[in-house]
């Protein structure tokens, strides 16, 4: 039987899906977020949903990345959106 | 007459001269230190391992961890200015690699700062070879990279 660590992607990879991360600094006032290329089909909520497990979170996405959002309805492939750490 | 005044003539000019007040010696030209801009953020250190202190650094360096660990790395800079720091984790096999996990911690620093990124994997880790690249900016080549294994 396949063991969780061994579970292998179609390259014969290991799957790292379900890393968990963070970061934090001794500056003040520092930002941490991940950086989230979005993909055909994505939306805001379901954008928040995998990162943050709730789906309503998605304005946090959204105040983060108003440089370049003006609608939240409005996201297309390629935009590279900031996905703040989940605190 | 003549005489008197050829002889006092040029007692009378010596004399003209002798007191008039010498000028005072002119003041040193002001030299004015060259300014130096302040350096931008680097990166001094990266150093792995499982734990680290209230100060964001690793408490003890290690270079291989257990498939249940959590790795941190504790990244130092020195320098001021506005600072992007991205850390890239990969698991490497042979040639390939695959990425792990990608997390930027954006700020401006006014001095020396320590900064952790950590990674974690509820199912465990698979063992092998994995590198940390960290970044400063955006693109480019990576400011430092760390090998480590999990055993």
């Amino acid at each position: 039987m396949a063991n969780e660590q061994d579970k292998k992607n179609e390259d014969d990879m290991p799957d790292f899906s379900d890393v968990q991360s963070g970061a934090s600094s001794t500056a003040p006032a520092a930002e941490v977020y991940e950086t989230y290329v979005v993909k055909p089909g994505d939306s805001l909520s379901k954008i928040a949903k995998h990162a943050y497990g709730d789906a309503n979170a998605w304005k946090r996405i959204f105040d983060a990345n108003t440089d370049i959002l003006k609608d939240p309805n409005k996201i297309f492939p390629g935009q590279k959106l900031k996905i703040p750490q989940k605190n | 007459m003549r005489r008197i005044a050829a002889t006092l003539l040029p007692l009378l000019l010596t004399g003209s001269l002798a007191c008039k007040k010498a000028e005072p010696p002119p003041p040193p030209p002001v030299t004015v230190p060259p300014t130096t801009a302040p350096a931008p953020v680097s990166v001094s250190t990266v150093t792995l391992g499982s734990a680290i202190g209230a100060d964001k650094k690793v408490v003890a360096a290690s270079e291989a961890f257990g498939v249940k660990d959590t790795i941190y790395a504790s990244v130092e800079t020195a320098g001021t200015g506005h600072a992007r720091l991205r850390a890239l984790w990969s698991f490497v096999k042979g040639e390939k690699t695959a990425k792990v996990d990608e997390t930027t911690v954006e700020f401006d620093s006014s001095g020396p700062a320590a900064n952790e990124f950590h990674i974690s994997k509820p199912s465990g880790w698979p063992k092998g070879d994995y590198k940390v690249e960290v970044f400063l900016g955006e693109g480019g080549a990576a400011a430092a990279t760390k090998a480590f294994k999990v055993n």
